[in-house]
């Protein structure tokens, strides 16, 4: 018998006991999903630093424990200092859907959204798959509680955010495994905010899946602003259908250990893929951004640009990989990841790759790390500014191109609010 | 106003200046000229604060207070103020921000009021008018982008905004065409008043046609070997460094 991580071991152990309590235990095909999910995952257990993917993030902090109160724990607290104006918001409390604190009665006509859970319990597997190779996807899969499933009909357009809150509480054994599903039609719209929040030790595990029809676009931004003892490791998989524009930006403030790892897969001709974010961490923080931009056919662009700041003992990891299949020509690809390090001890790992099938493409990489300029510290001094503020004014100045590229700019302002309040703790 | 007694400093580990003696009195315009290596700019650079320039002994008094003892931020609100030889380009700081914080910090630590984003704007504007510069430069990035000419009017538009007490010149005329040259030299010419000192750092004596020194004297080898009206400084000309350092 294979060694198992003692957490991987513990799921396995109760599963058949948690599966009991969780939606769709009566129904056949969700059991099979969930079964087939544990296999895998019981024939993977967790990524260790042999798994060149995971070379840069060691979760054995998280894996040597079976239950939560052994969990690591930090001194630092996660701030939220701005408050975003969203005119519907669903919140998910400790991974369950909350319909006292939602708010989504007006929704415009032609979108959907409910909770997954409802859905498993009335056996519906939406279009839910397994994992074969990535084993978080596959613990999730089996251990899935709920999450929110969207669709957009073809040809609403809303510039109206929606909000998804997850708000974590309280810590639970089996931890949190959201599952979100969304589904833009022909020539959709829609504005999306996902935010994480939390107290407390705890295991985040979402999982989210998209897909855009031809002509769609979303704008999907993200806030992680997890508890600082919280281990939050996310996938989203999103597919491009023909003249799609998926846009993502990240913002992770949050967690002990935290990954963000994205894979977009383009399907037709005249789509966009844009991925960025930014990160600011510090403390004993660690902070993975992992993209996968796969480019199937011809004449699409995508882009990852990627900021972060990392104070104390915070330690950064980017890693974006661009596929160009054959024959995929036309095909625009951009990356950078840029690092600014306020201490001796913060670090970053960086490993861009290229991957290039067609002859007929344009794609670039950079990734830098450095340190504050000390000229332009000196400079900004010897005009009168304190240290201290000149310092945060060149932090500013650092992520200003990258939250710039927002596009909505209520989540512009919001995500500035949400930097200012950080840089006021530093 | 400045008094400078047997300064001292190395940088990494060089002693550079060796043993600096200079008084100036409110109203006076001080240059100070010498070759390449003399040490002139690493007086500018110890007279404002910089890191990485350590002084190894004597004082420096600034209107009866120790100026050393200051951290870089304080000796600007104090009334020093620095031009620099090379203005540093800062990107994703707006000229504006960057203006106003500055302007903004000074007047907090004199414990006067802060001026709004609208009281402010209107004041640079009055400045940026007087010194010939176009307001979308207040827009851009501070210096990034910006020529030679554009970088040093710039610091003549902070001097003309801050209107400090001690206007410390390093090597203004470097990189400037000669009309860039008399744009910067009003500008300061116009700060000149009974309470105001400069101090002028150049190796030409061509600034000094414009901003007209009182005094002059000459740096070599980390000392002020030779002191003089601003007679010296046409001698310096025509004789060049060698001679009257040797002599």
């Amino acid at each position: 018998m294979k060694n198992r991580t003692p957490l991987a071991q513990s799921y396995l152990d109760r599963f058949e006991t948690a599966v009991v309590s969780l939606p769709g235990h009566e129904s056949r095909s969700v059991q099979a999903l969930r079964k087939q999910g544990l296999d895998t995952f019981a024939a993977l257990d967790f990524p260790h630093k042999r798994v060149e993917e995971w070379r840069y993030t060691n979760l054995s902090a998280l894996t040597k424990a079976t239950a939560n109160e052994d969990l690591p724990s930090s001194d630092l607290d996660a701030i939220q200092t701005a408050i975003l104006d969203a005119p519907f918001e669903m919140v998910f409390v400790d991974g369950r859907f909350s319909n006292e604190e939602s708010r989504l009665t007006g929704l415009p006509e032609g979108i959907t959204v409910a909770s997954v859970a409802a859905g498993l319990g009335n056996g519906a597997v939406f279009s839910l798959s397994s994992e074969e190779d990535r084993a978080l996807f596959a613990l999730n899969t089996a251990f899935m509680e709920d999450g929110f499933s969207l669709h957009v009909d073809d040809h609403v357009q809303s510039e109206a955010i929606l909000k998804i809150t997850f708000r974590n509480e309280s810590g639970d054994q089996n931890g949190r495994h959201i599952r979100n599903i969304i589904s833009l039609g022909i020539g959709s719209e829609l504005t999306l905010v996902e935010e994480h929040t939390g107290t407390g030790s705890y295991f985040s595990n979402p999982v989210t899946s998209i897909s855009l029809s031809e002509g769609a676009t979303l704008n999907h931004y993200k806030l992680q602003n997890e508890s600082h003892n919280a281990f939050h490791l996310s996938l989203t998989d999103c597919e491009n259908a023909k003249s799609s524009v998926y846009q993502n930006f990240t913002f992770s403030l949050g967690g002990k250990i935290s990954r963000n790892e994205i894979k977009t897969t383009i399907l037709g001709e005249n789509s966009e893929s844009h991925l960025n974010g930014a990160y600011l961490m510090r403390g004993i923080q660690h902070c993975d951004t992992t993209t996968l931009t796969e480019h199937k056919v011809s004449q699409n662009i995508s882009s990852q640009v990627y900021k972060g700041v990392l104070d104390d003992d915070a330690h950064g990891v980017f890693q974006g990989k661009i596929h160009i299949f054959p024959d995929a020509q036309q095909v625009v690809g951009d990356q950078l990841s840029k690092a600014l390090l306020l201490s001796d001890r913060a670090g970053v790992d960086c490993k861009p790759e290229l991957e290039i099938h067609a002859d007929d493409v344009k794609c670039s990489h950079g990734a830098t790390s450095g340190e504050l300029d000390d000229d332009a510290l000196f400079y900004l001094q010897s005009r009168g500014i304190p240290e201290d503020r000149a310092r945060k004014l060149l932090i500013e100045a650092f992520l200003a191109d990258v939250l710039e590229s927002i596009s909505n700019s209520t989540v512009k302002d919001y995500f500035n609010a949400i930097a200012a309040g950080w840089l006021a703790e530093a | 106003m400045l008094e400078i007694k047997d300064l001292r400093a190395t940088v990494g580990g060089k002693e550079i200046l060796k043993g600096i003696n200079l008084t100036i009195k409110p109203g006076e315009v001080h240059a100070v000229m010498g070759p390449n290596g003399a040490g002139k700019s690493t007086l500018s650079y110890v007279l404002s604060g910089r890191d990485g320039y350590e002084v190894t002994g004597g004082s420096v008094i600034y209107k009866g207070k120790d100026l050393l003892d200051m951290s870089p931020d304080v000796r600007a609100c104090e009334g020093v103020f620095l031009a620099f030889q090379y203005p540093v380009e800062i990107p994703g700081v707006a000229s504006a921000t960057f203006l106003k914080t500055a302007f903004n910090a000074q007047r907090k630590f004199r414990g006067e009021e802060e001026l709004d984003a609208m009281q402010f704007l209107k004041l640079v504007r009055e400045k940026t008018k007087e010194l010939g510069i176009k307001d979308d430069m207040l827009k851009r990035a501070v210096n990034v982008g910006f020529s030679g000419g554009e970088k040093k009017r710039n610091e003549v538009l902070q001097m003309a905004l801050f209107e400090p007490d001690l206007m410390l010149l390093d090597e203004t005329d470097s990189g400037l065409d000669i009309d860039a040259l008399k744009v910067a030299a009003e500008g300061v010419n116009k700060l000149r008043s009974p309470e105001r000192s400069a101090l002028v750092i150049t190796h030409y004596q061509r600034l000094l046609d414009y901003i007209v020194p009182d005094f002059v004297h000459v740096l070599a080898d980390g000392k002020i070997v030779k002191s003089g009206d601003k007679s010296l400084a046409l001698e310096l000309e025509e004789k060049g460094y060698a001679e009257i350092s040797a002599a």
